[in-house]
């Protein structure tokens, strides 16, 4: 309990921050609705396979995840906040906190996304359960990449565009699933039958890569 | 002459289908289409052993490109070896 | 004289790089001798011809290896990265370090040589150079992760740092790569032998190419193991002459 509590407090701590000022959340949506309306207006009026629609979609979220929550941490070095934090709450708490955090604001990003991109390309989709889910497990999934290297960024001198290159060929099992899981839930998809093991997949990533960086973050946080 | 020619493009038709059997290519890509082009003219000749010849020679090559790239961080450990040596020489 | 002890750097200093000269020369000898033997088996040895691979299945010896020694050099810059987390000497960077770089260029020549070899048998006849064939695709990834790990570590300045953070995204990395021999064969065909369906090895294999094989394997990681072992020496006195072993 007293673990969860602290965890809370960070996950609150960042939350009031980001209210305040909203700058990671404007930006995350902005960035996605821009690409978007890229991707949409790149498209035309082609009917695009729906593997094509899924792919592009992620592509998406995971560009837009990887340029939005590159902060996390860099933001906590640049207030000088991080000491604080060190001395104040374990380390595995804060990870548990900022992840939360970050998971949070994928999900919020995620669900415009998708509607937006409904909207634009008049999607059609058959199976919003699985839909959801792959959204959710994908998004748990890149939080936890996500949270783990801005977490080893904020060490670095050039933090500027190191995360995609760190991110991405970690990422490539997450997008294969996710966007294959995805295409199922589309018209003329194959459902939630076929998707069983892309959905393991998604959530047995998720798992390790989450377990893997409460072993490994406190190196990074206390170095 | 025609039968010439026929039995010409018999033949090659047969040694293209011997090299070439359709599980062999790539489920995706064409079903060959192009004809063998000079590259493949060559490496295809002798049973294909140069194909073995090039795969060694890279291996070759890259191996010695690897012990230049060793050679030359040496050589600059070397260097900045030397200028310390010398750096404590004058403190004395 | 350089050898005053305020000019030898303080940490890392219990641990030497531990390079026994005289078994590194055996095993440099031995390398090379039996390198010789397995090129000149290679091509000597008579083997049946089958058709579409015909001699070039003697590649066997040569392309195949490459991804045993750079799988080998993954678990050594793997193992070393973890016992850098437990002790914090940066031998276990440098170590870490230099395997990974052999390991990615072995890596690097295991892709070169399979393009090449795949061209002139499955691709015959067709403009492919490059395919998404799983092992290619799960080779090119490892690649692309060691080619982040390099980036992440050229942004890093203070050694003992570096040494840490390097360590820690080359394990994490290597948590994420099991998921790629899982998702990568469901989602790409493949012609290559040792996926579904399509065995390394068959009843068609002449039992002589074991026999040059399994020596060539050994025979290969015994030559990634030399130039592992240069290189840990060099960024070993470089590390004593500046405090920074990267090379």
């Amino acid at each position: 309990m007293i673990w969860l509590s602290g965890a809370w407090a960070v996950f609150e701590k960042d939350l009031r921050l980001e209210l305040r000022s909203r700058y990671a959340i404007n930006m995350l949506i902005m960035f996605v609705l821009s690409s978007l309306l890229l991707v949409a207006l790149a498209i035309g009026q082609d009917a695009v396979s729906t593997k094509m629609q899924s792919a592009l979609l992620w592509i998406v979220i995971l560009f837009s995840a990887s340029i939005g929550l590159g902060r996390t941490f860099v933001g906590e070095e640049e207030r000088g906040t991080v000491l604080i934090l060190q001395l104040s709450v374990p380390g595995s708490q804060v990870f548990a906190g900022k992840l939360a955090f970050n998971f949070f604001l994928l999900l919020c990003v995620n669900l415009i996304g998708v509607l937006v991109f409904v909207f634009l390309l008049n999607l059609d989709i058959t199976h919003v359960g699985l839909l959801a889910t792959t959204l959710l497990l994908g998004s748990l999934g890149l939080a936890g990449a996500t949270t783990m290297l801005s977490a080893i960024i904020a060490r670095t001198t050039n933090v500027g565009p190191l995360l995609p290159v760190l991110l991405f060929p970690l990422l490539i099992p997450l997008l294969l699933s996710v966007v294959s899981a995805g295409e199922n839930a589309l018209a003329g998809g194959l459902g939630w039958a076929e998707s069983t093991s892309d959905l393991t997949t998604l959530a047995a990533f998720a798992g390790v890569v989450i377990t893997a960086s409460v072993l490994l973050f406190d190196f990074v946080w206390n170095d | 002459m025609e039968q010439v020619v026929q039995s010409i493009q018999d033949s090659l038709r047969a040694s293209q289908s011997v090299s070439t059997p359709f599980d062999s290519i790539w489920t995706r890509g064409d079903v060959p289409t192009v004809a063998p082009s000079g590259l493949e003219q060559i490496m295809l000749s002798n049973d294909k052993i140069f194909v073995v010849l090039a795969v060694v020679l890279l291996i070759w090559i890259g191996l010695i490109f690897f012990v230049y790239r060793t050679d030359r961080r040496l050589s600059q450990v070397e260097r900045s070896l030397e200028d310390r040596i010398y750096e404590s020489d004058d403190e004395i | 004289m350089w050898t005053r002890q305020e000019n030898i750097p303080e940490s890392g200093l219990k641990e030497h790089p531990h390079v026994r000269i005289g078994r590194y020369a055996l095993v440099r000898n031995t390398v090379f001798l039996g390198l010789t033997a397995v090129v000149l088996a290679g091509f000597l040895v008579n083997i049946p011809r089958i058709n579409i691979l015909e001699h070039t299945a003697r590649n066997l010896y040569f392309h195949v290896p490459m991804w045993f020694t750079m799988m080998a050099a993954v678990g050594v810059s793997g193992y070393h990265s973890f016992r850098l987390l437990q002790t914090g000497s940066l031998i276990r960077d440098i170590r870490a370090m230099q395997a990974a770089r052999v390991g990615a260029w072995f890596g690097v020549l295991g892709l070169l040589t399979g393009i090449i070899w795949s061209k002139f048998t499955w691709y015959v006849g067709t403009d492919v150079w490059w395919n998404f064939d799983p092992r290619q695709t799960m080779a090119s990834l490892q690649l692309l992760i060691y080619g982040a790990y390099f980036v992440l570590r050229s942004a890093l300045e203070d050694p003992d740092r570096r040494a840490k953070i390097a360590a820690v995204y080359n394990l994490f990395a290597a948590t994420t790569t099991p998921f790629l021999l899982y998702v990568i064969p469901r989602q790409l065909e493949s012609l290559h032998p040792g996926a579904e369906g399509n065995p390394a090895f068959s009843e068609i294999t002449e039992p002589v190419m074991r026999l040059i094989f399994y020596p060539a394997i050994i025979g290969f990681i015994g030559l990634f193991w030399v130039l592992y072992t240069q290189r840990v020496r060099i960024a070993w006195i470089k590390y004593r002459v500046s405090r920074d072993p990267e090379l």
